[in-house]
């Protein structure tokens, strides 16, 4: 049953409306939840650095193996040694944010440099951007770092870095698309012709205005990939190693346990990386819903 | 008229929602209308007005909400006898205030199978259509003759292929289509605009309907292709007689080739009757809008008469705003003082005036 | 199709093929680099293992002190690579290319097994949301699918093998060579491609884009005449709908799919090229790693030649392009 109502009266123009209320509910939703994991990522990680835990992180107790959530004043319960699990993902946190901030700068600064490039200037650029592109979407991301911690070492930094660059050609292109409709409804045009400095151009009307959703988006796409690298990463044995935690490795450990039907040291980081790459994720969906202007559903 | 009416349209409402202004689309807001066997009704008014949305009610064709709200859509051929919309009331609630509808309950997905249900026994079989935008409107995937075929496989006794291709080459032929074994092959891109509307008029004949709707048969095209597309129209009538709802904008194919004419305005038909009645030039009992219409067609007597063009005063209706009173008041150059406050008022209703002319004006009724 | 199609399409694979060729080129250029610009100087290692005996290598040895500028050590290790050999893994010793397509072929079977599972739970519910938008279904199971999509994979392999094992209690070394255990030992088999194929992390964009297509063209002139003449509305929507964004988009989650595979055939213990791959780089094994990197590529752009020609088959303005 779909219902349709109009109210008697003066008919409102749309666009006067505020944002919060032109948006679907659930990109709503989605925004909120993503902002508040956003929030938690960046609470946790400035106290991960500064050692401002609820317990130390190494503490093994072995009198505490495995406690279930809410035990003796452990939010989170404890892992197969009796080490807090809230501290341990907190401190999780350290392995990824930074390397992923590296890699969202990278991406963003170069693609957007790029993408400018190609698309105030050069038709030649285009057909280059393209071939790199399919370059570089021609690798698994996964089996290139595998390749570049063979060649050099199992550095996140270095690491991040391969992210950030392979991360380059989705942003410039994405840049390029929007500079191109813009000079196809002869904004630049019109600038160009208002005698506008070209630097002004570029930073103020261009991506300010115009690019600024389009790079907060990939923003978080470039985290939640981040996220996802990282972890499998140390899943895998190539990034943080144990005793010092990452929700990979914790995943990791925990396997044996996990076997054997105690769930909950694999499980607990599991549920963090799925909760925090959920968040990211639908924050950039909602905040593509909402700043263009579509519906997710 | 003592011949049975093929189609009865009668007070249909076809409604969309715009999300942004929280109110309704009043596309179609009440239209009748009645077209007998053999007739070539021509619809003829402004974009907007509505003709194409009541084109494309008749066929089941609106996907958009709510879509056809009210109505009843009688058919009748040599086959079949039914009400289009029926049980459509099973499916809707209204809810009028201030005699407008406000509310409008329904259930979509239900209306679509009952629909789907009593409408497949009818598209392409009994009513074809074709549409405004050939090249785009037949599919790119597949070669022309291909889909003459299908629709002739579908709809008439010629099952097999090679029957239907056979059949599909003679009706190319008669569309004026050139080498049509080799067209037979062809993609709609390698097709003329002009040359894909006589293909779709093709397909929509092959399949032997009692009914043809042609929505903007010439829209789009060339001024040289669109009279030879008429050319062809008329053509057609004569060997062919089959009943024709023609739509259009332009009041010279409409007057080529329709018996009776209705002219629609802001979702409603105005004026309608037969069409040596309603074109004529000079001022008989017309509908003030008909007559700006017939006046601001840039012909040679036209602009030597007057020596300008003239255009109708104001803006289209917007059909979400409508006003209160008659549709056209606003643009209306005939409003006398007699009648004016009826005019802003109320309304009108479309009576008959005389030998199957019906007029929605106060200007003619007392 | 008819003969006088099939030329114009040649014409456009050839193009394709040629740009194939370019990408591969590109790929081993990139490849190159990273090697080159190693610390660890693999490419001595890496010519001396394309080298069959002692004494030829003793002889690059003493060539090699000479320092040869980049593009004769990239030329010799390309021609190298093209007549087949792809040196020797520094751990096993072995010839790379033999090894690296053995594994290769079983990541294969595990790839595309893993695309088949994701397709079959995206099309039903891309298909569904398309035509009846959003509903008490549709939402939940979108809801759902951005859930999957963020859960690691290697948790839901434990979860699965948990699952397996113990609930329906078939282990592994249980199965032995009865005819019942083998039949279980198959099932077993299947565990990684359910597992990589719900959990690869893109089943809510696949959806999203599938739906968005055939949303796309379900509104399209053609179709809405397609209806009018009482025609199937899937028949006329299929190609451009369905098959030409399935192709495009599993085309581009080929590297998706093959870097979670590095990933399960570890939590599977699946002989693969994933796991090949991380055990190379654990040993910085680098001619192996390099040549499953290049066997990647190609499998990428076999899928990406793959949905060219599946497009050019069914798009007629295609060859026109």
């Amino acid at each position: 049953m779909k219902n349709y109502s109009q109210i008697s009266g003066e008919i409102s123009e749309f666009s006067d409306l505020p944002f919060w209320k032109k948006a679907d509910v659930v990109d709503l939703v989605y925004v909120g939840y993503g902002l508040l994991i956003v929030a938690l990522v960046v609470v946790s990680y400035v106290l991960g650095s500064f050692n401002l835990l609820p317990r130390d992180p190494q503490d093994i107790d072995l009198q505490l193996m495995m406690a279930p959530p809410g035990t003796a004043g452990r939010l989170l319960g404890t892992d197969f040694m009796g080490r807090d699990m809230l501290s341990r993902l907190i401190v999780g946190i350290q392995a990824y944010f930074l390397p992923g901030l590296l890699a969202i700068l990278i991406a963003l600064c170069f693609g957007t440099g790029l993408g400018v490039l190609a698309g105030y200037r050069g038709e030649k650029l285009d057909t280059g951007i393209t071939y790199f592109t399919n370059l570089v979407d021609s690798f698994p991301r996964l089996v290139l770092i595998l390749l570049v911690i063979a060649a050099f070492k199992p550095d996140i930094y270095y690491i991040m870095l391969v992210v950030g660059l392979t991360n380059v050609p989705v942003v410039s292109s994405l840049i390029k698309g929007k500079i191109q409709f813009l000079k196809q409804k002869n904004f630049i045009e019109a600038d160009i012709a208002l005698g506008v400095p070209t630097k002004t151009i570029i930073l103020k009307h261009i991506l300010w205005h115009h690019c600024r959703s389009l790079l907060i988006i990939q923003a978080t796409l470039g985290m939640a990939e981040a996220i996802l690298m990282e972890t499998s990463l140390s899943y895998l044995g190539f990034g943080v190693q144990e005793p010092t935690p990452s929700w990979g490795n914790m995943v990791q450990s925990g396997a044996n346990y996990f076997m054997q039907g105690k769930f909950w040291p694999s499980t607990a980081p599991a549920l963090a990386i799925l909760f925090t790459i959920l968040g990211f994720h639908l924050l950039g969906d909602g905040l593509n819903n909402i700043l263009e202007g579509k519906r997710s559903t | 008229m003592t011949t049975a009416p093929i189609l009865k349209i009668e007070d249909l409402r076809t409604y969309f929602y715009s999300r942004s202004k929280q109110a309704f689309i009043r596309s179609v807001d009440g239209v009748s209308l009645e077209i007998t066997k053999g007739e070539t009704l021509g619809v003829v008014g402004e974009s907007g007005s509505g003709k194409s949305i009541t084109a494309l009610s008749i066929l089941g064709l609106i996907s958009a909400g709510p879509g056809v709200v009210s109505g009843k859509i009688g058919f009748k051929s040599d086959r079949i006898q039914k009400n289009l919309l029926q049980d459509l009331g099973d499916f809707v609630k209204l809810t009028t205030r201030d005699g407008k509808i406000m509310e409008v309950s329904k259930d979509v997905v239900g209306w679509e199978r009952n629909a789907e249900r009593v409408m497949s026994k009818v598209r392409g079989k009994e009513i074809a259509m074709t549409f405004q935008n050939p090249k785009s409107s037949l599919n790119p995937f597949t070669s022309v003759g291909k889909q003459i075929t299908e629709a002739i496989r579908l709809h008439t006794s010629m099952k097999t292929e090679q029957e239907a291709k056979e059949r599909a080459l003679t009706w190319l032929d008669r569309v004026k289509i050139d080498s049509p074994r080799l067209r037979f092959d062809n993609y709609p891109y390698g097709l003329s605009g002009g040359m894909c509307q006589r293909a779709m008029i093709a397909m929509a004949l092959a399949s032997e309907p009692s009914f043809l709707i042609a929505d903007e048969p010439t829209t789009g095209l060339d001024a040289t292709i669109q009279s030879k597309i008429v050319d062809l129209l008329v053509e057609l009538k004569s060997e062919l007689g089959i009943t024709t709802m023609l739509i259009s904008h332009d009041i010279s194919i409409i007057s080529r080739l329709s018996d009776s004419v209705a002219v629609m305005y802001g979702g409603t038909v105005f004026e309608y009757g037969p069409a040596k009645h309603i074109l004529s030039t000079g001022f008989e009992s017309k509908h003030p809008y008909t007559s700006a219409l017939l006046a601001s067609i840039p012909s040679e007597q036209n602009i030597r008469e007057k020596g300008y063009l003239q255009a109708i005063e104001g803006d289209v209706l917007d059909t979400i705003n409508i006003p209160e009173g008659c549709r056209f008041y606003s643009r209306c150059n005939r409003v006398t003082g007699k009648i004016r406050e009826k005019c802003a008022r109320q309304e009108p209703d479309l009576r008959e005036i005389g030998s199957g002319h019906k007029v929605r004006c106060w200007l003619y009724f007392d | 199709m008819k003969l006088s199609a099939i030329r114009p399409i040649a014409l456009v694979l050839s193009r394709e093929l040629v740009v194939t060729v370019l990408l591969l080129l590109g790929v081993s250029f990139v490849v190159f680099i990273i090697l080159f610009a190693s610390p660890g100087d693999p490419f001595s290692v890496l010519l001396e293992g394309q080298l069959s005996t002692a004494e030829a290598k003793a002889g690059v040895r003493e060539a090699m002190g000479v320092p040869r500028s980049w593009y004769i050590q990239y030329l010799a290790w390309l021609a190298g690579m093209l007549s087949g050999n792809f040196g020797t893994s520094i751990r096993m010793g072995l010839p790379v290319l033999p090894e690296v397509l053995r594994v290769g072929l079983s990541t294969l079977i595990l790839t595309i097994g893993s695309l088949i599972i994701t397709l079959l739970i995206a099309v039903p519910i891309a298909l569904y949301s398309a035509v009846r938008g959003t509903n008490k279904i549709s939402w939940p199971l979108t809801m759902s699918s951005y859930v999957i999509s963020a859960l690691p994979v290697f948790w839901l392999g434990y979860i699965v093998i948990y699952f397996f094992t113990h609930k329906l209690g078939l282990f592994p070394i249980a199965f032995g060579f009865s005819s019942a255990g083998q039949k279980y030992r198959w099932l077993y088999q299947l565990l990684p491609i359910f597992v990589l194929g719900v959990g690869n992390g893109t089943i809510s964009e696949v959806i999203r884009y599938l739906r968005q297509e055939m949303g796309r063209v379900m509104a399209e002139d053609y179709i809405r005449t397609a209806r009018a003449k009482g025609a199937s509305v899937w028949k006329h929507a299929f190609k451009e709908g369905l098959l030409i964004p399935v192709t495009e988009i599993i085309a581009s989650k080929i590297p998706f799919i093959l870097g979670g595979a590095v990933i399960v055939e570890q939590v599977f213990n699946w002989p693969g090229m994933g796991r090949m791959a991380w055990q190379a780089a654990q040993d910085r094994d680098y001619p192996v790693i390099m040549g499953i990197a290049i066997l990647a590529a190609v499998f990428v752009r076999m899928g990406s030649l793959f949905q060219s020609v599946v497009y050019v088959a069914v798009n007629p303005r295609a060859s026109k392009e």
